[in-house]
């Protein structure tokens, strides 16, 4: 398959009249991990609601050339649902099938291959709310294996993770995007974005789309976090770190 | 009509429902703000059970509804006011546990000749001087609970946790809240029946909710609105022979269903402020 | 054992345990459903806000399933009306559940005035509370009808349930539309509650929807045998009920309620217990 998983031109997203985020232009190509960065409110749950064809595109373009797999971020009443892990792995299956057909042995097999995958292997059968975090985040990465999505969004989920965990998963994605996938990651960990192949910088509008090393300046990230940016000392060899700190509200209420 | 006010039950009857206005126009508000309405409903059905009990083993009727609807309130109450998962079940089945429970014991247990549907649908034309005082009791009560605790309600209703950190102690003046809503709702039960109190309780304070949107004007216009649903409705059910309580259920709805109209069609413009 | 049987020998008692067999069936499969959506406010809604219908079918003795299809489809659409409004419109202002007890309130004031004026006849109560005991081969008909197509819609639809409930942001993803989903649920609730209605009254009828479901769910762990475990308790919680209403001479309907309310505390004790060893 040539050409870029999906793409984006001029593109501008609303959940009305006015769009919360605008000039969107960037594209996926096969193998690509993107880094999304932005501070909360910013956009980067509105672009990948607009990427799944949940919200409407006021202006310029949005297209998506294939099946996208989501991993959002696991909210308090998921985690009672009567579901086990292979359960919701097998959900994937339901995917491109007409709505009659039951998922059968061949899926129950294929989905159970992509929980090993994901190093889950031995834990199918527990409770979808009695994993971890980490271990949710790769269950829903299983469903989008099942689902057979050649492009991921995953919605922030590395978040509340612990370091081992962190780098599962982080190993994970970059296995799926040897294998010829696109994966978007909504991230606030602007180290972690630096060791992927783009950056797309979001705050109600798209500040910068590129190469991390070009892309991640002091500048952008001002644009972008509209705070504080402090230098941290680096690693031996690996040159100066960037932290952000949250912006200062003076306008405290009474 | 003015000549039926002559009569002792028609007094009482016009004492009742305007007192019950009174404590409707004082509680209404925040049934509806907090989200209140299925407990009240539910805290009035649970009296049924209450009074047919109190009416089989021969102790005063409102210990009995006042003794179920508390157990209700305890149980569900707290749920409802947090809002959490689930309560919606429990809540429901409470109900049906409740009527269930009143029906049996007063078709089986008891065969005591208790009319299932005034109890449940309300005899206001035969109410006594025993629940005039009652109204009277829930009316100042709501009142002055609603002046004295009125901003606690309104601080945790918008955001509990903000409630926490300025200090507020929600737990009591909730409790305070849903216990005066069970009070309501029991009082309210003798004249509109157990299963039709939110057409007092409710219903007015929805109606008015689509004309403004402060606290205040808000209050005034439900006990006035309730008032004139409660008395339009007692002289027609007299005039008609028709049940006073479904009367005004039939009525507050009617108008409420009117000012929904009014106001999708643009034509009615919100009083004291913007919408 | 002769305890057991002795009721059987009465057609009237053969029929009724089919009826609530039949009904809890539909109750904990379709239970399970509406209490994972958080719809048993719902379903109390639609069924008293059709007691107007059943009611008006009743004084001009039309079928009541005639009556309460007419009821519950007024209800439904009054209920879809209030509860959106737009933007600013009641629902938005009060709340969905304020707006949708305001519209029950005078649906079901409405019933009760037409049923209690002076000049129907009286009969409310097997309106309200059913009249399990008075099913007709006709009345089992149409359960066994409401049975087949509520299960052959559950069975088809159960993964696409399964998803929008668990996650329906990414449901649409999966192709799993969530909005046919839940039109589906509220078809399939509608007509659960119209044809139960009749067995168990308008006050009880939640009871088979909620109390079985809600008791799986504090036993169970996957949705498979929440289901089957729904189903089962409902059917023997059922069955009680009709079996205590015969020894005991209490109301059936409210008896078969009791008992599945009494089966949803026993599981969630037992639940409670089974967490604490």
């Amino acid at each position: 398959m040539s050409g870029p998983l999906l793409r984006a031109e001029g593109a501008a997203i609303g959940y009305g009249a006015a769009p919360v985020l605008s000039d969107v232009t960037f594209a996926l190509e096969p193998g690509e991990r993107i880094g999304v960065l932005g501070p909360n409110g910013g956009g980067k749950t509105t672009l990948f609601r607009a990427l799944l064809g949940e919200l409407p595109v006021l202006r310029g373009r949005v297209e998506v050339a294939v099946r996208c797999g989501t991993v959002p971020q696991t909210e308090r009443s998921r985690l009672d649902f009567p579901v086990s892990a292979l359960d919701v792995a097998l959900m994937g299956a339901i995917a491109g099938r007409p709505w009659w057909r039951r998922p059968g042995r061949a899926e129950r097999a294929a989905a159970r291959d992509a929980l090993a995958r994901v190093g889950l292997g031995a834990l199918a059968d527990r409770s979808f709310g009695e994993l971890s975090g980490g271990q949710r985040q790769r269950v829903l990465v299983a469903r989008a294996l099942v689902q057979d999505a050649r492009v991921l969004l995953l919605d922030e989920p590395f978040t509340g993770l612990d370091a081992a965990s962190e780098r599962r998963l982080e190993a994970l994605l970059d296995e799926l995007a040897a294998e010829g996938r696109g994966v978007l990651v909504a991230t606030h960990d602007v180290e972690q974005a630096r060791r992927w192949d783009r950056v797309l910088c979001l705050n109600r509008r798209q500040v910068a789309f590129g190469s991390p090393a070009a892309t991640l300046t002091r500048d952008v990230l001002t644009a972008t976090y509209g705070g504080a940016i402090v230098t941290l000392p680096g690693e031996a060899g690996a040159g100066a770190a960037l932290a952000i700190l949250p912006a200062h509200h003076c306008d405290h209420e009474p | 009509m003015l000549e039926a006010l002559d009569l002792p039950f028609m007094q009482r009857a016009l004492a009742e429902v305007l007192l019950l206005a009174v404590a409707a126009g004082a509680l209404g508000t925040w049934i509806v703000l907090r989200g209140l309405a299925f407990y009240a409903h539910g805290v009035a059905a649970a009296a049924f059970p209450g009074l047919v009990l109190a009416d089989g083993l021969g102790f005063p009727a409102l210990l009995g509804a006042l003794g179920v609807a508390l157990l209700f309130a305890l149980g569900v109450g707290r749920l409802a006011a947090r809002g959490r998962d689930g309560h919606d079940a429990l809540t429901a089945l409470a109900l049906v546990a409740a009527l269930a429970a009143g029906v049996v014991l007063a078709s089986d247990v008891f065969a005591s000749g208790v009319a299932v549907e005034s109890l449940l649908f309300g005899s206001l034309l035969a109410v006594g001087p025993g629940e005039v005082r009652l109204a009277a009791l829930v009316a100042l009560l709501a009142v002055a609970a609603g002046w004295l605790l009125g901003p606690r309600w309104l601080a945790v209703g918008f955001d509990a946790g903000a409630a926490r950190a300025l200090g507020v102690r929600a737990g009591a003046a909730d409790l305070a809240l849903l216990a005066l809503v069970a009070l309501a709702a029991v009082a309210a039960v003798s004249a509109v029946g157990a299963l039709l109190a939110s057409a007092l309780l409710v219903v007015p304070a929805a109606t008015t909710r689509l004309l403004t949107d402060r606290v205040r004007p808000w209050q005034l216009a439900t006990g006035a609105l309730a008032a004139v649903e409660g008395v339009a409705g007692l002289w027609l059910a007299f005039e008609l022979d028709a049940p006073p309580g479904a009367t005004i259920a039939v009525l507050a709805g009617g108008v409420f269903a009117l000012a929904a109209l009014a106001r999708a069609s643009g034509r009615l413009r919100p009083l004291g402020g913007a919408a | 054992m002769d305890a057991l049987i002795e009721p059987l020998r009465e057609g009237i008692m053969q029929r009724a345990l089919l009826e609530v067999a039949l009904l809890g069936v539909v109750g904990g499969a379709l239970g399970c459903w509406v209490v994972l959506a958080q719809l048993s406010y719902g379903a109390e809604s639609l069924a008293h806000g059709m007691l107007p219908g059943l009611v008006l079918a009743s004084l001009a003795g039309a079928p009541l399933l005639l009556g309460g299809a007419a009821g519950i489809v007024v209800a439904a659409l009054a209920v879809a009306l209030v509860a959106r409004g737009g933007r600013r419109g009641p629902g938005d202002l009060l709340g969905r559940d304020t707006a949708i007890a305001v519209v029950v309130t005078a649906l079901f004031g409405l019933g009760a005035l037409l049923a209690l004026a002076p000049e129907t006849p009286a009969g409310i109560q097997g309106l309200l509370f059913g009249d399990v005991l008075g099913t007709t081969t006709a009345d089992l008909l149409a359960s066994a009808a409401l049975a087949v197509v509520v299960l052959a819609a559950l069975a088809l639809l159960h993964w696409r349930l399964l998803a929008v409930g668990f996650d329906r942001a990414s449901a649409r993803a999966l192709g799993a539309a969530p909005a046919a989903a839940d039109a589906a649920l509220l078809v399939l609730l509608a007509l659960a509650v119209l044809v139960a209605v009749q067995a168990l009254g308008n006050l009880l009828v939640v009871a088979v929807l909620v109390a079985p479901a809600a008791a799986a769910r504090a036993l169970t762990r996957r949705m498979g045998p929440m289901i089957a475990a729904a189903v089962a308790i409902a059917v023997a919680a059922g069955v009680a009920g009709l079996y205590l209403s015969y020894y005991a001479r209490i109301a059936a309907g409210a008896a078969v309620a009791g008992a599945l309310v009494a089966a949803f505390l026993l599981a969630r004790a037992a639940a409670l217990l089974r967490a604490r060893i």
